[in-house]
């Protein structure tokens, strides 16, 4: 899987998860790093995506931050 | 002395973090903007990033559990399938990727297996290589 445009790179998703964990020997391996990226991206195009309708439903084309609020809620109950 | 250093370098990683997090969700967001034909205001956009290095906190807590609670301490694709379990979607989409790195990973394999078969001539080992040897001869 290579990594595609718009996508999160996979050094930054290894120094992204590092900075959290608790124990210093905790590793990540190739695949679930690939993986991971896969997911944030998800994430990220879920979340733009659903505030996205929200604002649509409003009958407006401009997202704003209050859509996102509304939105947030269910994105963080699907994660 | 060196512990307020490492506080300085931890932050200033961070802050290179949210910077990587925040660009590519701009480029994402970018995209999505043009399937749905909308706007989205730069605090959107900030919002967004924002949550998702948050949630990264989140996932990576998690994923040491998870591989902790496995009795590991490298954090695999069944980890991450894991974290993946609260949406059905999501959950078949993440294995479904980590069912096609698998596959790809085993083509590297094999093809490794057969250059160094190859490499080595008749020496053979004793399980794997006959099954490489009759695909040769089967010419089918």
């Amino acid at each position: 899987m290579e990594e595609r445009e718009g996508g999160f790179r996979k050094e930054t998703v290894e120094r992204l998860l590092r900075l959290h964990f608790r124990d210093g020997r905790t590793r990540v391996n190739g695949d679930a790093l690939l993986l991971m990226a896969e997911l944030l991206k998800v994430f990220v195009r879920e979340a733009a995506a659903r505030a996205a309708r929200q604002a649509q439903a409003e009958d407006l084309e401009k997202v704003d931050i209050e859509h996102v609020e509304k939105v947030l809620p269910q994105l963080l109950l699907d994660f | 002395g060196s512990e307020a250093a490492g506080g300085e370098q931890r932050e200033l990683l961070i802050q290179r973090l949210r910077a990587a997090v925040h660009y590519t969700t701009g480029a994402l967001a970018q995209d999505v903007a043009e399937d749905k034909g909308v706007l989205f205001s730069k605090q959107t956009v900030a919002a967004i990033s924002e949550i998702t290095f948050r949630q990264a906190e989140n996932f990576a807590r998690d994923l040491e559990m998870f591989a902790r609670h496995a009795k590991r301490s490298t954090i695999t694709s069944e980890d991450v399938k894991l974290l993946a379990r609260r949406s059905n979607s999501l959950l078949k989409y993440i294995t479904q990727k980590s069912d096609e790195l698998a596959s790809s990973n085993m083509e590297q394999k094999e093809k490794k297996k057969k250059k160094s078969s190859a490499a080595k001539g008749r020496k053979t080992e004793e399980n794997e290589t006959p099954v490489t040897e009759s695909e040769d001869s089967n010419m089918a």
